[in-house]
């Protein structure tokens, strides 16, 4: 989930993302764009098949808003892709992700800021609206001191509140590279930081990306046709 | 010198064994003693000293596998997920990017030397 290829301000490409995905014991992986990459669309897809049929892992397609405006191009475009992700940080922006039953994860909403960027009227949203919360393990890899230790608590925070009223959540690499891919047992090693139970840290990184991939599937059939409305 | 006598088993700290391979750029090498000292400096960064201390960690020195970069270390039962944890914060050893994989977790050596020693006739990484 969350890894970013040399096409949307990544170092790796699509091939070297899954042979290591593929190394490290990944049966899939949600490779993720920016709007503006949506014109090549096909051409991203057609690059994920050909590169998911040659090294056996499953490559998903998301995009990822970055504002209000992406975020309302890319839910009325929902059917055409596998994952959408918003950028969290931004007070607004996180509250309309939780708010939209199309988008599928709300990404590090504390980032760059000092507080949580997440509090328990959002986390309900999140559960009515099925969105899941992310725990990014880049961020803590990638600062320290005073900077690392105030992220962890802010995590350690958003943990508790997703906890307390049943939101979704799931543990990511957040990779720009394939050296930023760690193992699953890292990432669920990094939740049980957080304050999940070991069980908990396990679904963040296993069942909770299964059933949203059980919904991409839904969601991409042409009986679907918008969250709780479909073709019978 | 006298050695000391050992501690009965009833009080002797119950400990893991967590054998895991170093997956790094094609072309770089890097020494063992590089990550060692990369081990020590992420968890004492990370954990300070007061809390390495309580995760009775140490690298098996006599278990590396110098070809496959594989290795073990060893820790207090109760503490693997946070030793785990800080092997996933290793990204570099010197100029070369790394990243690592858990092979195997275990409360004998014997059994993670095995998962070693089958990962090491793998031919695939």
């Amino acid at each position: 989930m969350h890894i970013h290829t040399k096409f949307s301000e990544g170092e790796s490409t699509v091939e070297e993302i899954a042979s290591m995905a593929k190394k490290l014991g990944y049966s899939g992986v949600c490779l993720v764009y920016y709007p503006n990459k949506f014109k090549e669309k096909e051409k991203l897809e057609e690059e994920i098949k050909n590169v998911s049929k040659a090294y056996g892992v499953k490559i998903f397609l998301g995009f990822k808003a970055r504002n209000v405006r992406e975020l309302n191009f890319l839910v009325e475009r929902r059917k055409e892709y596998d994952f959408l992700l918003v950028r969290g940080g931004n007070l607004n922006l996180n509250r309309k992700a939780v708010e939209t039953p199309e988008v599928d994860i709300l990404t590090h909403p504390e980032l760059e800021r000092f507080d949580s960027g997440f509090n328990h009227v959002m986390a309900k949203l999140a559960r009515k609206n099925n969105v899941a919360i992310e725990f990014n393990f880049r961020e803590v890899m990638i600062t320290s001191k005073a900077t690392r230790s105030r992220i962890l608590k802010n995590l350690k925070t958003n943990a508790m509140v997703c906890k307390k009223y049943g939101a979704k959540m799931v543990i990511t690499s957040g990779a720009i590279s394939v050296w930023e891919m760690k193992d699953p047992l890292v990432l669920a090693s990094f939740g049980t930081l957080l304050g999940m139970s070991i069980e908990e840290a396990k679904k963040a990184i296993s069942s909770v990306p299964e059933e949203m991939i059980k919904m991409v599937r839904e969601r991409r059939s042409k009986k679907w046709i918008r969250p709780g409305v479909k073709i019978v | 010198m006298k050695k000391l006598k050992v501690l009965p088993m009833s009080l002797r700290e119950k400990k893991r064994y967590v054998g895991f391979k170093v997956i790094h750029e094609k072309g770089e090498d890097f020494a063992h003693e590089d990550l060692i000292a990369a081990v020590w400096n992420t968890l004492l960064d990370f954990y300070g000293e007061y809390g390495v201390s309580n995760l009775s960690f140490q690298i098996v020195k006599n278990v590396w596998y110098e070809k496959k970069k594989m290795g073990v270390i060893r820790c207090k039962h109760t503490e693997v997920p946070k030793v785990i944890a800080g092997l996933g914060l290793i990204s570099r050893l010197g100029d070369t990017k790394v990243t690592i994989k858990i092979l195997k977790v275990s409360g004998t050596l014997k059994k993670v030397k095995e998962k070693l020693a089958i990962e090491a006739k793998r031919k695939d990484y």
